[in-house]
């Protein structure tokens, strides 16, 4: 038998979903420049996409046609080369659409694979994000921007290429950096993108991951109802309606917190989530109202704390905050838990208000998709920037 | 003669943003998009009608994203139901609750009845259930339109309801035709009022002005006889923008012109909020552009696309019979 190459490609749905498409597209092609056959494609499971779920394609390569058949003869790959991580946020973690609790990022890397990641950040902090791994495993740091667009609109800031540069810097049997020049400028591609490939190549660092390095945590799971278990109708029981919260300093109870679906977190769809300065919250409901996920818990005082379960980071309460800086969209990369902001605002102001300047100061701003014409032309060159490691 | 032998709820309007409950009846753990208004627009609509309420849902993004794999966001009870078919959905949990009562199987009291469907379900599919429903006018019920303007739940296909020159994945711009999509949207709230005399509400919603909207869905739920409203949800995934100006959007397409705000309540026409002050002169609309702009799916539009699209509003706005509702002019009109 030959030998068969899986690459996976972690993304956050619709926003990367192009982006993600390029790449795994790309894979098979530079693969085949080598007369290697292969195969991409996009995961059933995480279709149809939302914005910011996370989802995944595959790239399945083999050395001959037998090899490949006997590949693809799964649902999906069991195990992976390369896990390609377009979005460091998610080194959290993963739940996505087809799953219920949390997959960690590393989950189908073979012993001494390698996850490639595109961050701005150090090896240290992605490591100790990333759940510990019984064998050892490579880190990869592709310096730059996570890209984001969106389904109709892409930004073309080279992130596809310069992947497809580190991938084939760690893993040349798949396909050579020669091999992938060429399939870029073949494919009509900006010269240039060949040259960022190459650039990418060359700068690629990695670092090995030893088994007692990661975030110890045990992934959380949920047991679903089974069919026997179901009542008459295939019924389920709704939720049950919420209750009042309780002030942890005074013990005063008041305010409402609704209850949530149990067996779906938002922990993994968020890049961003809000930080809430209850100092100057003027109470007036609009975070509160406008939440599509309801996320916000009303407190005895009638303040308005962001609840991380089921936060998902749309940013609208940012949007349609009426006073500034009251409630603001924060990296999701600076924090390592979920903790509920009143609570700790509630236990210690003094202390809150350091948090919180050090959560909106210390990290880079995020966006997320089109939000007007031109907007992408004028982020590139900063993508480019950012690549170079200015 | 129109026959409801149970009791209709009282449903009074929310006095103002402030005395909206804090008890949620959809809430969180749902597999939406960021920013999903669509989302929104289940929760505002069932704050609005209360604990006492069976609601349908037709196939669509609200039904796949809230219910994924036997899970769920409703505290009160949902149903799904088949794409087509939120209209005899409705018309037959109406009919049966209406039933149990007469035959004393059930304490008559006030169970709000809704059955929800997108643009593609209601405006595409269920037209005509819809239409049979609003003309039965013993049953107490109300059906709303989630307008997302694509089939979205199946990745952004063409419907009846998108709007004109949009990008979707049957009309993408190409390189020979720039604009694949050249229908104008369907007038459904419109077309539904002036074709069903007897229904005593229909009206239009925008989730970014949440207060008036619930306050329809309370004046829908409680006047007496099937209803209807047509609400329209900025999706950011179809629309292709980033989901933290949802709500933007949402004010941008009442204060273009481009979404009006009206109900229409026994016969009588009101426009109300933004619309209401464009139509008496005390705002002025803003130029479409400032709405397409923010928007990829409009981003190959060239200045003579955006020229189009603003003279069809202008037209809606200046020339007809009922801007925005009723897209004639009558002959005594004529200039």
């Amino acid at each position: 038998m030959g030998r068969l190459f899986a690459v996976e490609i972690v993304y956050r749905g619709i926003f990367q979903k192009t982006l993600a498409k390029h790449i795994s597209r790309a894979i098979v092609l530079a693969a085949h420049r080598e007369g290697k056959p292969g195969i991409s494609f996009g995961r059933y499971g995480d279709s149809p996409e939302r914005n910011g779920i996370p989802a995944k394609a595959f790239a399945i390569v083999a050395t001959d046609d037998i090899t490949l058949e006997e590949g693809m003869a799964k649902y999906e790959p069991k195990e992976v080369d390369i896990t390609i991580n377009l979005d460091d946020t998610m080194c959290k973690g993963v739940e996505s659409w087809a799953w219920y609790g949390l997959q960690p990022i590393n989950r189908l890397l073979k012993a001494n694979g390698t996850l490639i990641v595109t961050s701005r950040e150090e090896p240290e902090k992605l490591i100790a994000m990333c759940h510990r791994k019984e064998a050892p495993y490579k880190l990869a740091i592709v310096k730059g921007i996570p890209s984001f667009s969106g389904l109709w609109v892409f930004k073309d800031d080279h992130t596809d290429v310069r992947v497809l540069g580190a991938v084939a810097r760690v893993l040349p049997e798949l396909f050579s950096i020669e091999s992938l020049k060429q399939m870029i400028l073949d494919d009509g591609e900006n010269p240039l993108k060949a040259t960022s490939a190459q650039r990418s190549y060359e700068r690629l660092t990695t670092v090995t991951v030893k088994p007692n390095q990661g975030n110890p945590e045990k992934p959380y799971e949920f047991e679903l109802l089974k069919w026997t278990e179901m009542r008459d109708g295939i019924t389920i029981p709704a939720i049950t309606p919420g209750h009042a919260m309780k002030d942890p300093v005074t013990g005063q109870t008041g305010g409402f917190q609704p209850e949530r679906n149990a067996t779906f977190k938002k922990f993994s769809t968020r890049t961003m989530r809000p930080v809430v300065n209850f100092d100057t919250c003027i109470k007036c409901t609009l975070c509160w109202l406008q939440c599509p996920d309801s996320c916000f818990d009303v407190t005895p005082e009638g303040l308005y704390d962001a609840n991380m379960v089921s936060c998902c980071g749309c940013g609208v309460c940012e949007a349609v905050c009426p006073v500034p800086n009251c409630v603001t969209m924060v990296n999701e990369i600076g924090f390592s838990d979920n903790a509920g902001q009143w609570e700790m605002w509630r236990k210690d102001k003094e202390g809150y208000g350091t948090w919180l300047k050090d959560k909106i100061e210390s990290h880079p701003v995020r966006s997320h998709g089109f939000r007007y014409r031109g907007q992408y032309e004028e982020q590139v060159p900063e993508a480019l920037a950012a690549a170079e490691g200015d | 003669m129109a026959t409801i032998d149970y009791p209709l709820p009282k449903l009074e309007p929310f006095k103002g943003q402030k005395k909206i409950p804090l008890e949620e009846f959809f809430t969180s753990g749902h597999r939406t998009c960021q920013g999903c208004e669509s989302a929104l627009v289940m929760k505002m609509m069932a704050k609005a009608a209360g604990p006492r309420t069976i609601v349908l849902g037709s196939t669509g993004c609200m039904y796949v994203a809230n219910t994924t794999y036997y899970s769920t966001s409703w505290v009160i009870p949902w149903m799904h139901t088949q794409l087509g078919s939120s209209g005899s959905a409705a018309l037959g949990t109406a009919a049966g609750l209406k039933a149990l009562m007469r035959k004393g199987k059930m304490k008559k009291e006030p169970i709000n009845v809704i059955a929800f469907c997108g643009d593609g379900g209601g405006a595409d599919m269920g037209l005509s259930a819809i239409s049979a429903t609003l003309t039965h006018p013993d049953y107490n019920l109300l059906i709303l339109m989630y307008d997302n303007e694509s089939y979205a739940n199946t990745d952004i296909q063409l419907s009846g309801s998108t709007p004109y020159g949009a990008n979707t994945t049957f009309s993408p711009p190409g390189k020979v035709k720039r604009i694949l999509h050249h229908r104008w949207k369907k007038n459904m709230a419109g077309m539904l009022a002036a074709g069903h005399p007897e229904c005593k509400y229909i009206a239009t919603v925008d989730m970014s002005y949440g207060l008036q909207a619930m306050n329809c869905v309370r004046k829908a739920l409680s006047i007496g006889g099937p209803t209807f409203i047509h609400s329209l949800d900025p999706c950011p995934k179809g629309w292709d923008y980033d989901p933290m100006i949802s709500h933007d959007l949402g004010e941008l397409a009442v204060t273009t012109g481009v979404w009006p705000l009206y109900e229409i309540e026994n016969g009588l026409l009101k426009l109300y909020g933004k619309t209401k002050e464009i139509a008496e002169g005390r705002y002025k609309r803003l130029p479409v552009r400032d709405y397409l702009l923010r928007q990829g799916r409009f981003a190959h539009f060239k200045d003579e696309d955006f020229d189009y699209f603003q003279s069809k509003i202008d037209q809606m706005w200046e020339k007809w019979l009922y801007p925005g509702i009723i897209p004639f002019r009558a002959e005594l009109d004529k200039e």
